[in-house]
């Protein structure tokens, strides 16, 4: 194999891909500071690591594995339930400290982004590996949490920097050097490269990322679909992927879920989940003014087995009392009564603009238009007050009941010793530092 | 602090704008008051200068009543300032977390509480600054 690089630009384009080093575990550490240098593991309510600690990852500690492993193997690990709330508030700050250096910022996950840097290195006064050194600093000083970052001529070149020194890590890639950082890539580890294509290159005698580089573009383009070939330009600098700075306006489906513990087998507590599941997924498909035409119903049992059922709505809708019998419907084909169910989802479907919305011709749309202003009304006391002010009797049940009892149901500390006018649902948009002061 | 342009917007977080509702546009000299009220600062704004930076504490001891930082108050923290002599601070010494004043003379780094039961502290071993209190909020109803 040649020791060329694969391009003689340098920097054609800067692309940068920022990448949380165990972002749930660090912001639990950023906000309870005596938990720095322990190993400290979130997700007790689900019975799963979510994330650990580098230091829980130093004693063998892995994401997904089960709880009494993680004892096994590290009796002194703390292990919090998940803040979700409180992991947001830091995700979106993260994207907006981004946003200083540049406007091109993409929010690809709650813990990554890209950003473009493009022609900012007189504007930054740096080179673009300075300038991720001054990205990751500022991260650390002002929300307090560790990041590794990666820098270079595209978004896959970007994420394979970032991955390349964790945690803590800032890798600059520029052109000439691409080959290097490729050689003894697996190719299936190349973002877009899943085992299918992998075992196809495989076949055709290409292993590493660096082989996949050097093939010839008509033999990718013969061979592969077009994806593919994107992606073995990123590989050889060339950015097509471009960062996408639009926030997400469009969705295709809406999927809410939960589960609870421990599992059960009512089915009224089972219905109740399932309508809190829907008044969930309605209310976001309103706020994204959007109706469903189509309803997902699903149960997962306590071996993980899913079951679902898809139904089809006479007219699109976003409103939970209207879907109501359907979802019973639904939930009444799949239920088996002598099963123990973990949990509960609805998926809406089919997702039409509001405004788009046709009634059919039995419909009463006079009934309709109260219906609309009813949760008008209930919207806007939910903006008032929090969401879900208002709600339907029949997922009572589920929201009177603790999500998880027992142990898995340790109560998230931001949710407790709320600040005089914080309800239960409304919170300051700032995150809360646990310390005694 | 980076010497860099402010390009975009935080369009994240629900910010309670005043808006000025004008009515319809007559003819003559604008109302004075109208004028002047074109420039609202929300409480937001006035509390809140670096967001992405900003944290809140409950307080819960005593160390700084005489400062008028009672328990149960909440202290707005910007971690991007640096500490000045006389702000209070946040700051870990000696592995332990406290909230005082911030002394700074001849090189020499004190924190001093608003409270007489309380000695100075000198770090001996360690101290960090986590940062800076900008403001404190009590609300009573």
């Amino acid at each position: 194999m040649s020791q060329s690089p694969l391009t003689l630009h340098s920097w054609p384009r800067a692309i940068l891909h920022v990448d949380a080093d165990a972002f749930f575990a660090s912001c639990e550490q950023a906000l309870h500071p005596e938990l720095r240098g322990k190993p400290v593991i979130t997700g007790q309510e689900r019975g799963i690591v979510a994330a650990a600690s580098y230091e829980a990852k130093q004693r063998g500690v892995q994401r997904g594995m089960r709880l009494h492993e993680v004892r096994r193997v590290c009796p002194d690990a703390v292990i919090l339930p998940n803040d979700y709330e409180t992991y947001s508030l830091f995700s979106l700050r993260l994207f907006d400290l981004l946003r200083r250096f540049t406007p091109q910022v993409e929010e690809y996950s709650i813990d990554e982004a890209f950003a473009d840097l493009t022609g900012m290195r007189r504007v930054l006064r740096g080179s673009y590996g300075e300038i991720a050194q001054r990205i990751q600093q500022t991260i650390a000083q002002e929300l307090g949490i560790s990041v590794s970052i990666g820098v270079s001529l595209s978004k896959v070149l970007a994420k394979i920097a970032s991955r390349w020194k964790k945690p803590q890590g800032v890798t600059a890639i520029p052109g000439r050097e691409i080959h290097h950082y490729l050689a003894h890539l697996p190719v299936e580890k190349v973002w877009g490269i899943g085992p299918n294509t992998a075992a196809l290159l495989a076949k055709q005698g290409v292993a590493t990322a660096l082989e996949f580089a050097r093939c010839q573009e008509a033999f990718i383009r013969q061979h592969y679909p077009k994806p593919i070939l994107d992606l073995w330009y990123e590989l050889n600098g060339e950015s097509v992927l471009p960062v996408l700075t639009d926030p997400k306006t469009q969705y295709q489906s809406i999927t809410k879920g939960r589960t609870f513990t421990p599992p059960r087998a009512e089915a009224d507590y089972l219905f109740a989940q399932l309508v809190q599941n829907l008044e969930d997924a309605c209310l976001k498909a309103r706020r994204y003014h959007l109706a469903a035409r189509r309803l997902v119903v699903l149960l997962r049992t306590q071996d993980f087995q899913e079951r679902g059922i898809e139904l089809r709505l006479t007219r699109a809708s976003a409103y939970p009392s209207e879907l109501l019998e359907v979802l019973r419907t639904g939930f009444a084909t799949l239920y088996q009564p002598r099963n123990l169910y973990r949990a509960t989802g609805v998926v809406l479907t089919y997702l039409v603009p509001q405004r788009n919305v046709q009634f059919n011709l039995f419909e009463d749309a006079v009934r309709v238009e109260q219906m609309a202003r009813v949760y008008q009304a209930m919207d806007h006391l939910a903006e008032r007050y929090g969401r879900h002010t208002v709600h339907l009797g029949a997922s009572l049940l589920a929201r009177r009941q603790a999500q998880h009892a027992g142990e898995r149901g340790t109560p998230v500390p931001r949710q407790q010793d709320l600040v005089q006018g914080e309800t239960r649902t409304q919170h300051l948009g700032l995150p809360r530092m646990e310390i005694a002061v | 602090m980076n010497p860099c342009l402010c390009f975009a917007q935080e369009r994240t977080f629900q910010e309670k704008v005043g808006v000025l509702l004008r009515g319809s546009i007559a003819a003559g000299f604008p109302s004075p008051a109208e004028e002047v009220l074109s420039d609202c600062l929300t409480l937001d704004e006035l509390l809140i200068s670096n967001r992405v930076a900003t944290f809140f504490v409950r307080v819960t001891g005593d160390s700084m009543v005489e400062a008028g930082i009672l328990p149960g108050d909440l202290v707005i923290v910007d971690r991007s300032l640096a500490p000045r002599h006389g702000d209070v601070v946040i700051a870990e010494v000696d592995g332990a977390w406290t909230m005082k004043i911030y002394h700074q003379q001849n090189g020499l780094i004190t924190l001093v509480a608003a409270n007489p039961h309380y000695a100075p502290i000198r770090p001996k071993e360690s101290l960090r600054i986590a940062g800076v209190v900008t403001g404190v909020v009590r609300k009573y109803r």
